[in-house]
């Protein structure tokens, strides 16, 4: 569902070229949940904005469900975000300007998928907020705006779904229930799930591991 | 994304970020921009169109023809047998008395069925409400417009005497169809019969008269007739139709658009900096936003599209309501310039709304569409990475936007690229001096920090960190201050100097229309009152009509066709001694020998306007008699010496063959004015002037022209106003989080609020110094190269518009930094 291949990322920087990732080497399997773990600083931030096309790599190739990446220009990347990618971010990312239920519907209209509202009525029933939608981001907690962000990033039903440390901003109860819940519907939808966290905890309920030192892959154990 | 989708996304966001306050100010700058332009261009459309519709009530008929004697009986039978209906009146000016007091008026003595087209109106006493009047005066009776009235002290059912005959006043005039070409018309008027003219005794050989034949009919008959007469036309006769009644008042109101127009680009520009300003911190408010969309699959065309719509909507909306009050401030123009208008404004066109509409997307696309086009650069990595923004725009693409927003519009004004181009190259420079100017001062203010108290060096510090801003705020407030201040120091310089340039025994009032057998006896008269008088001249009426044998028309250059000079009788005298305040500047004066060669000396202004040089032909006539004469000099004129001057001076003995009349000045002082009365009932033909009250006229006329030209600069003060604002509104973020640190730090509500107030305070006073710098500067230009004034240092300016400065931009900007201390610091903080 995933690869790269010799996968590096190079920035220039007062001190001369600076490589933030270099050599990297991975498949993920469709229905795989994957953990890349690592310091602060290690690049898996940067390995996710490859990995989501999101970014172009200095060298090597990115493959996204047999989209080339690379190749590809921006809209075409785009187009592929839009189809078969969900994204969490660590500060969820909603547009202030809309509520939430016009911020679950927002990714549907944009793909100009049938009778958008109803399905994202259905998506916020069912992370708990169908009492929350006409809220605009602002006027909801922290763990209520991740939990529209999740919804939003299922409401394309997304082949991968790129989580970058979910948890981040948010308390540790708080933090429990949205990954129970991200981790719920990813199994019911059958999505490959990329998650970035620094949360060995977090990375333990994942199948795989893939840890980064310093730009490079390390050899990682099997979850347990 | 679809269509309607975007449109549905569009508007939601679009309601979102007004609700928020975010558009506040760009949508205020559009409307002000809006309202300026579509003030003026309902002024000029409803002014216009009231022409167009009116301009034959105007004249009051269809055709009139002028002359300054009667017309051959056959010209008006034509007229009949073509089908037209003819009217006849005499149009004089003469000196009407009534008991001790005495006025010059304008005086129409009509016949039957006058006007042809349009109507009288007339009301029952002065300041009464009109209406239409289907009659003319009877024999014996007058009908006077309310001013007459009051210079003379009367009310209806009084007499008045014109001349030797005496009349009732029967009714107030107060509109008089055939007076549209003269809006600024000086004498109050008079209706009259004509039956009762001759008993006047006002008609004399040489007069100063004017005939007209009003004829009235339909298009193709007016037309045909027009056809025959224009063959027959001698050049003292006028004919004027409904097209040359309107190109008169059309000329006049093309002038004061373009004139008007140019105010206003100043307040359209400082506009178009505040929704720079303003849509700049759009587009950085809305980098999140787009790289989420980005990041959700939208192509950049789909964020094209969305931003566009929202842009699109808010400019139609915001223009919709700048049209709304650039209505409402027509009105306010209107009403300041009623007295002086020469007709009703007709109702309104779609066009100044569809131009309010342009000129608001103009403006829009040239000052926002650049930041806005930044956002569908932004690099969705920006969700992983919020420091990631997009490149910044294009500066050629920045700046070349504004300048095409700003050519575009301002063609619109000038209709010309010549001047585009030269008030735009002007208007750079200006500005450019001006803001070196304001920077130069806050640097110098700068200087100030070591020396002052913290709130102080609070403020002086913003001031510099911004410098960019704090300069275009200078410049925004410093234009708008300058050029009122300009305004009303040339008015009041201008009111003082004609005022104090009349010394005690200069001539103050003219008489003319004396006619030869009188001489001898005015002159005797005004001796035995110890009055004395320049000398007697002779005038005698005649039109330029060649120039080296060329018909006067194609000799000239083309601007010159319209010279007034070209299109009336001339008066033309003969002198042996040259005036005490005249000069030649080219050729010579008469010698001995002289007379009666035909020689004659122009005037240098009008030599040089028509391209005359000493030597050249020049082809007059007078009556129906033609003769020519060679240049012999160029001669300086000092108009304002309030002697009798002429264009045309003649050696003796050339046109002396000619009807004249003779005209002198005189100084009166006010307590014997009743000495005019003497004159005139001894000399009813006399027509006597008033300066005082003529420059008492003009002095009104020009106070009213330059309260409309303040009225429009207010809309640069409103615009500066939105620089400032947009100024705030960007560096805002900024300032909250420093006033949440400082707070944090101890710093108290009161401390941040003199150092904002001290801040705003300094910029005020820095705009109103660069304004001072600026009017003395352009003051002393406009009184030593264009008003030839005796320039001096004007002190009031130093001290009103630093100190007005302070107080406007003190107060505002103190308002809008109120944010800065109501928030709480630590949610302030804590957002960051």
């Amino acid at each position: 569902m995933v690869a790269a291949s010799g996968l590096g990322k190079r920035v220039d920087t007062a001190a001369g070229p600076l490589d933030i990732l270099a050599d990297i080497d991975l498949q993920i399997h469709t229905g795989e949940a994957v953990a890349v773990v690592g310091v602060s600083g290690s690049g898996k931030s940067t390995l996710l904005g490859l990995l989501a096309g999101l970014d172009l790599p200095s060298s090597g190739d990115v493959w996204l469900a047999n989209h080339h990446m690379n190749v590809l220009d921006e809209d075409g990347r785009a187009q592929v975000r839009g189809q078969l990618v969900g994204f969490v971010f660590q500060s969820f990312q909603l547009l202030p300007g809309l509520t939430a239920l016009e911020n679950v519907m927002l990714p549907l209209e944009l793909a100009a998928a049938p009778g958008p509202r109803a399905q994202a009525m259905q998506l916020l029933e069912r992370v708990g907020l169908a009492g929350r939608l006409t809220h605009y981001p602002k006027q909801l907690s922290g763990g209520e705006q991740q939990r529209v962000a999740i919804a939003r990033a299922f409401s394309m039903r997304p082949a991968i779904l790129f989580a970058d440390e979910p948890t981040g901003n948010l308390d540790s109860s708080t933090g429990e229930t949205v990954i129970e819940l991200l981790f719920e519907l990813n199994r019911e939808q059958h999505a490959t799930l990329v998650l970035v966290t620094h949360d060995e905890a977090l990375a333990a309920r994942c199948e795989r591991h893939i840890r980064l030192e310093a730009g490079r892959t390390v050899p990682a154990s099997a979850a347990p | 994304m679809n269509q309607a989708t975007r449109w549905r996304l569009a508007m939601r966001l679009l309601a979102r970020d007004w609700r928020a306050g975010e558009l506040r100010i760009l949508g205020a700058a559009i409307i002000i921009a809006v309202a300026a332009s579509t003030a003026i261009g309902f002024f000029t459309d409803r002014l216009g169109r009231g022409m167009v519709n009116q301009s034959a009530d105007f004249l009051g008929a269809d055709l009139v023809l002028e002359s300054p004697r009667p017309v051959a009986l056959a010209w008006l039978d034509e007229a009949r047998q073509t089908g037209l209906v003819t009217s006849e009146a005499l149009k004089f000016s003469s000196v009407v008395v009534a008991g001790e007091r005495l006025q010059l008026a304008g005086v129409r003595a009509v016949t039957d069925g006058f006007p042809l087209r349009g109507r009288l109106r007339t009301a029952a006493g002065p300041f009464q409400t009109d209406a239409e009047d289907s009659g003319i005066p009877a024999s014996g009776e007058a009908w006077a417009a309310p001013r007459l009235l009051t210079r003379l002290g009367l009310n209806r059912g009084d007499t008045l005497s014109v001349g030797e005959q005496e009349l009732v006043i029967r009714k107030v005039l107060t509109f008089e169809p055939g007076q549209a070409g003269s809006p600024f018309g000086v004498a109050p008027r008079l209706l009259m019969n004509l039956a009762d003219v001759s008993a006047t005794g006002v008609v004399q050989p040489g007069s100063r008269l004017t005939y007209q034949y009003l004829f009235a009919g339909t298009e193709r008959d007016i037309a045909r007739y027009r056809d025959w007469l224009k063959s027959r036309l001698g050049p003292s006769h006028r004919l004027v139709g409904v097209q040359e009644g309107r190109r008169a008042v059309g000329t006049a109101l093309e002038r004061a658009e373009r004139f008007l127009g140019l105010a206003i680009m100043a307040a359209i520009v400082l506009a178009g900096v505040a929704i720079a300003m303003a849509a700049r911190r759009y587009s950085e408010r809305h980098f999140d936003m787009s790289a989420m969309l980005r990041c959700l699959g939208a192509s950049q065309r789909d964020l094209l599209a969305l931003y566009l719509a929202q842009l699109l909507v808010l400019g139609l909306l915001a223009s919709a309501v700048g049209c709304l009050l650039g209505w409402l401030a027509q009105l306010g123009l209107l009403a300041l310039l009623a007295e002086l208008l020469p007709m009703a404004p007709s109702a309104t066109s779609a066009w100044p709304v569809l131009a309010g509409l342009l000129t608001g997307l103009v403006v829009l696309a040239g000052f926002a569409l650049p930041p806005v086009l930044r956002l569908k650069r932004v690099p969705p990595l920006r969700v992983l990475r919020r420091e990631l923004s997009p490149l910044p725009g294009n500066a050629w693409l920045v700046y070349g936007s504004a300048i095409a927003a700003v050519v575009l519009l301002m063609w619109r004004y000038t209709d010309s690229a010549k001047l585009t181009l030269a008030v735009l190259a002007g208007g750079a420079a200006a500005g450019a001096v001006l803001g070196l100017l304001g920077f130069i001062l806050l640097a110098l203010g700068r200087r100030l920090h070591g020396r002052v108290g913290v709130s102080w060096r609070f403020g002086l510090n913003n001031l510099w960190r911004r410098r960019h801003t704090s300069v275009s705020q200078i410049l925004a407030f410093g234009l708008a201050l300058m050029a009122m201040a300009v305004i009303a120091l040339v008015r009041s310089d201008l009111l003082a100097t004609w005022q104090s340039q009349l010394p005690v025994d200069v001539p103050n009032h003219f008489a003319i229309n004396i006619l030869p057998d009188q001489v001898e006896a005015v002159h005797g008269f005004m001796a035995a009152r110890k009055v004395p008088t320049t000398q007697i001249y002779p005038m005698v009426r005649g039109r330029l009509v060649t120039i080296n044998d060329a018909p006067v028309r194609q000799a000239v250059t083309k601007e010159a066709q319209s010279d007034n000079a070209l299109n009336r009788e001339l008066n033309l005298t003969w002198t042996t001694e040259l005036q005490e305040d005249n000069r030649i500047i080219s050729g010579r004066w008469w010698r001995v020998g002289d007379s009666g060669r035909p020689l004659v000396s122009v005037e240098s202004k009008l030599a040089e306007r028509l391209g005359i040089e000493v030597d050249d032909y020049l082809g007059f006539t007078v009556g129906d008699e033609a003769f020519s004469a060679r240049v012999a000099s160029i001669r300086t004129v000092q108009w304002d010496s309030f002697r009798p001057n002429f264009y045309m001076v003649f050696p003796p003995g050339v046109i002396e063959h000619f009807a004249a009349t003779y005209m002198t000045s005189f100084h009166l002082p006010p307590g014997d004015k009743p000495m005019l009365m003497e004159l005139v009932r001894h000399y009813p033909a006399i027509t006597v002037l008033e300066m005082d009250l003529i420059l008492a006229q003009v002095e009104r006329i020009f106070r009213q022209v330059t309260l409309v030209v303040e009225y429009v600069l207010l809309f640069v003060l409103l615009a500066g106003f939105a620089v400032l604002f947009a100024a705030l509104q960007a560096s805002l973020d900024e300032r909250l989080y420093e006033g949440a640190l400082l707070r944090a730090l101890g710093a108290s509500r009161r401390q941040l609020r003199s150092g904002h107030l001290a801040e705003f305070i300094t910029l005020g006073a820095l705009a109103g110094l660069v304004a001072a710098i600026g009017t003395e500067c352009l003051a002393w230009v406009l009184y030593s190269q264009v008003l030839h004034f005796d320039y001096q240092f004007k002190w009031p300016v130093w001290i009103a518009a630093p100190l007005l400065g302070a107080v406007l931009i003190g107060a505002a900007g103190y308002r809008g930094t109120r944010p800065v201390v109501e928030r709480s610091p630590v949610l302030l903080l804590r957002e960051r």
